[in-house]
């Protein structure tokens, strides 16, 4: 039932999803910062939009308002869209250089 | 849960992020492993979740369970030197934000996300991984890149999510609550906005109504002077219904599971609420695809006799030898 109940139930409240959420979206920042494989930093991309997916349900369910969900339909949009050209992408930048270095590509940053 | 709790555990947090992160001996990922379970244990201990099994259906312990699994499957994604493997920990983590999802009450959304992302995406990454695969550069005995190796200014970046971390954490536990966050509803009021969306629900209600007076034919919900049929009172419905046999209208009230589950709240929302979005979601989806086609296709460049070979191939098998198309038509050319 959606309206099983308001209260907190064993303890549980919004902050510690909101926590779990923002601890997922901080290490999703860590694996973009770090990594130096272009497909693995689309995939910390991908875990930062999932926290965030997270965050939007977690409001949906304390406002008792399911827009929060239906903003995740469309996280998951933009997610399938991003992967699909964001690999595209890398599959072009594979065949011109044999890598998925990130710093094959260092000459296209700003001098 | 104070402040200086907070700071501290992501501290540790931090610290054995970057130790799992930066190459090393093995002993030195176990002391980061254990860094980091330390704190998120201390952190569970001081947010004061329940965690019992008895008591309601165990939501503290399933949370503490997918979050965890969920945490710790991230930050092997993120150290993991094998992006296939990095790509699996992505699943992980998909999974048990489904079981989060679930704990949420919000079902479709939960097993969406599985399909589309766990199903769908990650297949996509995996196909990607596989086509990209690497010539193995054996200056290692792990037969990986050195850049998939040695991650780049690892202390900078923790430094940077953990003080991002530590401020909202800080704002979701300070002792005011989330600043300015409105009041949640009353569980009133939110009854009375799940009994009103029955009214976009026409076949919903009515058969819940059949349900209700056993009859399976032969009813007319009298609608009220706004045209809504759904009466609401105090938190409970009741609908007023005519049938065949009489003509005074009877009341009938309805059961709690005539409310629209979650499913039919988010088609509802979709549709009825949000329905540009709903388009334009559509149509990014459609430039999406279009876009990868476009990127991805592979252009080969033939030279001008190679044109007129294949033109003359082509010819022969369409035309069974009889090649009269002129050389210069090009028809080979352009590649897939």
């Amino acid at each position: 039932m959606i309206l099983a109940s308001i209260e907190p139930i064993n303890g549980l409240t919004l902050s510690h999803y909101m926590l779990t959420s923002a601890l997922l979206l901080v290490i999703g920042l860590i694996g973009f910062l770090t990594r130096r494989n272009m497909i693995v930093m689309f995939l910390c991309t991908e875990l930062m939009l999932l926290a965030a997916a997270i965050a939007m349900i977690a409001f949906g369910r304390y406002h008792l308002d399911v827009s929060g969900q239906v903003f995740v339909i469309f996280i998951l949009t933009i997610a399938a869209a991003e992967a699909a050209l964001a690999l595209a992408l890398v599959v072009l930048l594979y065949r011109h250089k044999a890598t998925l270095s990130a710093e094959a590509w260092s000459e296209l940053r700003e001098p | 849960m104070g402040p200086t709790v907070l700071y501290t555990a992501s501290v540790f947090g931090a610290v054995a992020v970057y130790l799992l992160l930066r190459p090393g001996p093995v002993p030195i990922k176990v002391v980061g492993t254990l860094l980091g379970l330390g704190a998120g244990a201390w952190i569970l201990k001081e947010s004061a979740v329940v965690l019992s099994a008895d008591e309601a259906g165990g939501a503290g312990t399933f949370f503490v369970l997918f979050s965890l699994i969920a945490i710790a499957s991230a930050v092997r994604m993120i150290t993991h030197h094998r992006p296939l493997y990095s790509a699996l920990y992505f699943v992980m983590v998909v999974l048990s934000s489904a079981g989060l999802f679930l704990l949420l009450e919000a079902e479709f959304m939960a097993f969406a996300l599985v399909i589309v992302y766990a199903g769908a995406i990650l297949v996509t990454y995996l196909f990607v991984l596989m086509l990209a695969q690497q010539t193995p550069e054996t200056d290692d005995q792990s037969g990986q890149p050195e850049y998939d190796r040695v991650p780049r200014e690892p202390a900078a970046a923790v430094v940077v999510g953990f003080v991002l971390f530590a401020l909202l954490g800080d704002m979701f536990f300070s002792p005011e609550g989330i600043a300015d966050l409105p009041a949640p509803p009353s569980e009133q009021q939110a009854r009375v906005a799940a009994w009103q969306q029955l009214d976009a629900l026409p076949d919903r209600l009515a058969s819940a109504v059949r349900r209700e007076i056993g009859r399976s034919t032969d009813i007319e919900i009298v609608a009220d002077r706004f045209g809504s049929a759904v009466r609401i009172e105090e938190g409970d419905a009741y609908v007023l219904v005519r049938t065949a046999e009489s003509t005074e209208p009877q009341t009938v009230w309805l059961p709690d599971d005539a409310m629209p589950q979650n499913i039919e709240q988010v088609g509802l929302a979709l549709i009825a609420k949000f329905p540009v979005s709903l388009e334009l979601a559509g149509v990014i989806l459609l430039m999406a695809m279009f876009g990868a086609v476009v990127l991805a296709q592979r252009q080969i460049e033939l030279s001008e006799q190679e044109k007129r070979a294949a033109a003359a191939g082509d010819g022969h098998r369409r035309g069974g030898g009889i090649s009269d198309a002129p050389p210069a038509a090009g028809t080979g050319g352009g590649g897939r």
